[in-house]
């Protein structure tokens, strides 16, 4: 059993079922990414593991214990979500909303420590965001805004962190050193990271794990290379294509034909 | 080589963003204190001028029961305590629950006078004068009530899995409009010395605290203010968007609802003791966070800032004009040119929303 895991997993809106009866396992100190076509469930999954949502049938368990029967703020200690579009008030700064990610381990009454620098300068040095502390957030390119809500998470200071479409908006640049820098982050501190990603091929070449949905149900996962194939991106995105190995990184790239 | 480049900016960082962090926190509590410096400067000077002109030592040694004179005991605290002590603790009340109100709602336009809980409360109010013949605490008491159930009803009409700004302001306002179009024919059907009665109430005036209400209202300030100060993180979670803060490990819901009662009590308990004093709840979060830096959004400051600008509103409106006004007559007009400045550079920065 792996710390975060869904057992028949069944999420949805209103009284429309997205995903259905799921049961996922996400590897301990690895990089999941789930891709998948447009409204194929993949960010409902990943807020489902997040708690955001309420599961209708089946539980997520996180350390062995359902997340609904968790504190919330207990599971915020260890569990950390970047959401696709998070909301800044206007006109607040990089150091004041970084901070904000410290919430988890302040309590009624416990208010800010050196515990809680720390973890914030830790945060900002990761992600290359230290300098600019003193600036507000929308004078921010968006590549180095959507570090600085990295940042945010990373204050949280827990061992898995999910994202939600981390690359939404970037270029191409921004994209690959937003990945880059998750990679490292799992690298350097061990993090079990989960993305929802809509680019295959950054998919392939960053995860070590990708798992493919269609319809609100898992069509395969694994390595990416022993994954990724044309049927499957035939299958999931209905793309005819040829899969090649990525001539850097020998990964599957997709190339529509 | 990656031992240099990750160590030397790590120290450096260090004292970026400690030094960020504790120079916010000492001009936190700078402004802080200024304020309630001059709040209790504002609150004494209040009740020094008037047509018996008395010393500050007079004043504070009356006010603390400290030497005995009648006269001055009978202007003090018979004449002019309980009028500055409702300025005071409505300013207070409204500055708190303004910055409440537009931090949930992720809009400066978002206080209780645009979202038809002042409307409410006077619609109740207004009833009551002019059908039922109440005056005094009733009164106030149906006010406390209509304002509870306008923000109910603005609740179950605007939520919808969480609120969208606009959509609440745009609903407060029809709501506000429709109170008003009852309120003004209530007043129609109206005896002329009840309409005379409630058009003054409608004004807002803080001279025109009961004394009961006004107990009630200090009371509730004891109560509400800590409590506001002890939601005052979930707030600042509750602003990066309900995911992002459930993220953080905050109940959302249980917060917001313990946010909102708390803004609204405050909100309808000053509407009670003072009538529907426009402007104040609007503009007092602004200023604080003109005074603290952007976004900061501290309730304390702002309840602060309430109060000084309803003590002031006072002074002018008893004192400096020609004739003595109700309060709403220069709170309105101090606050109708904000009002129009921020909608001229909301609509500019695009970030109204």
């Amino acid at each position: 059993m792996t710390r975060l895991h869904a057992e028949g997993l069944t999420l949805g809106y209103d009284d429309q079922a997205i995903v259905t009866n799921l049961d996922v396992q996400v590897l301990d100190g690895k990089i999941t990414m789930i891709v998948g076509a447009n409204a194929c469930g993949k960010s409902t999954l990943l807020r489902g593991l997040a708690r955001l949502l309420k599961p209708r049938h089946g539980a997520v368990y996180l350390d062995g214990k359902a997340l609904t029967e968790m504190s919330t703020h207990e599971v915020a200690k260890v569990l950390g979500l970047l959401p696709q579009t998070p909301l800044a008030p206007d006109g607040i700064t990089v150091a004041d909303l970084v901070a904000r990610g410290r919430y988890p381990h302040q309590g009624w009454f416990r208010r800010w420590t050196e515990r809680d620098d720390d973890a914030v300068t830790r945060a900002l040095d990761a992600t290359g965001t230290a300098d600019l502390v003193n600036r507000p957030l929308r004078q921010l390119s968006g590549g180095q805004r959507q570090r600085v809500w990295v940042a945010m998470a990373l204050a949280q200071d827990t061992d898995l962190l999910l994202l939600d479409e981390p690359t939404t908006y970037l270029d191409i640049n921004h994209q690959v050193e937003l990945l880059r820098l998750l990679r490292k982050l799992n690298a350097e501190s061990g993090k079990t990271i989960v993305v929802v990603l809509h680019d295959l091929n950054l998919a392939c070449r960053f995860s070590d794990h990708v798992i493919a949905m269609a319809e609100g149900a898992i069509v395969a996962e694994g390595a990416p290379t022993e994954v990724v194939t044309a049927e499957l991106v035939e299958k999931v995105f209905g793309l005819a294509c040829v899969v090649v190995p990525d001539p850097v990184a020998g990964t599957p790239m997709v190339v529509p034909t | 080589m990656k031992t240099t480049t990750t160590v030397a900016p790590q120290v450096a960082t260090a004292g970026a963003f400690r030094a960020t962090r504790r120079r916010r926190t000492s001009r936190s509590l700078v402004v802080t204190c200024s304020l309630a410096v001059a709040v209790c400067a504002l609150f004494v000077l209040t009740m020094m001028v008037g047509s018996f002109q008395l010393s500050a030592g007079e004043v504070i040694a009356s006010v603390l029961q400290l030497r005995e004179d009648p006269s001055v005991d009978f202007v003090v605290r018979g004449l002019r305590l309980p009028t500055a002590a409702s300025a005071l603790a409505v300013g207070l009340a409204l500055g708190a629950a303004g910055t409440i109100f537009q931090q949930l709602l992720r809009n400066p336009l978002a206080s209780p006078d645009f979202v038809g809980i002042n409307s409410g409360a006077g619609l109740a109010a207004i009833t009551g004068i002019v059908l039922l013949q109440v005056s005094g605490v009733a009164v106030s008491a149906l006010a406390l009530a209509g304002a509870v159930a306008a923000a109910l009803l603005m609740y179950v009409l605007a939520w919808r899995d969480g609120v969208a700004g606009y959509r609440f302001i745009l609903i407060g306002i029809g709501a506000t409009l429709f109170f008003d179009g009852l309120i003004g024919y209530m007043l129609t059907r109206a005896q002329l010395s009840d309409a005379r009665q409630a058009m003054h109430w409608l004004t807002g005036s803080v001279g025109q605290a009961d004394a009961s209400e006004l107990r009630l209202l200090l009371g509730a300030l004891l109560l509400l203010l800590p409590t506001a100060v002890l939601l005052q993180r979930q707030l600042r979670a509750l602003e990066l968007g309900d995911d992002t803060a459930r993220a953080l490990g905050i109940r959302t819901e249980l917060s917001r609802a313990g946010l909102l009662a708390t803004a609204v009590v405050l909100t309808a308990l000053a509407v009670a003791v003072a009538g529907p004093i426009v402007f104040v709840a609007l503009v007092a979060g602004p200023i604080a966070n003109r005074l603290l830096g952007p976004a900061t959004g501290g309730i304390i400051p702002a309840a602060l800032v309430g109060a000084a600008l309803l003590l002031t509103a006072d002074l002018i409106a008893v004192h400096l004009l020609p004739t003595a006004l109700p309060t709403g007559v220069v709170t309105g007009a101090v606050g109708a040119p904000y009002l129009l400045w921020l909608l001229a550079t909301t609509n500019r920065q695009g970030a109204g929303g």
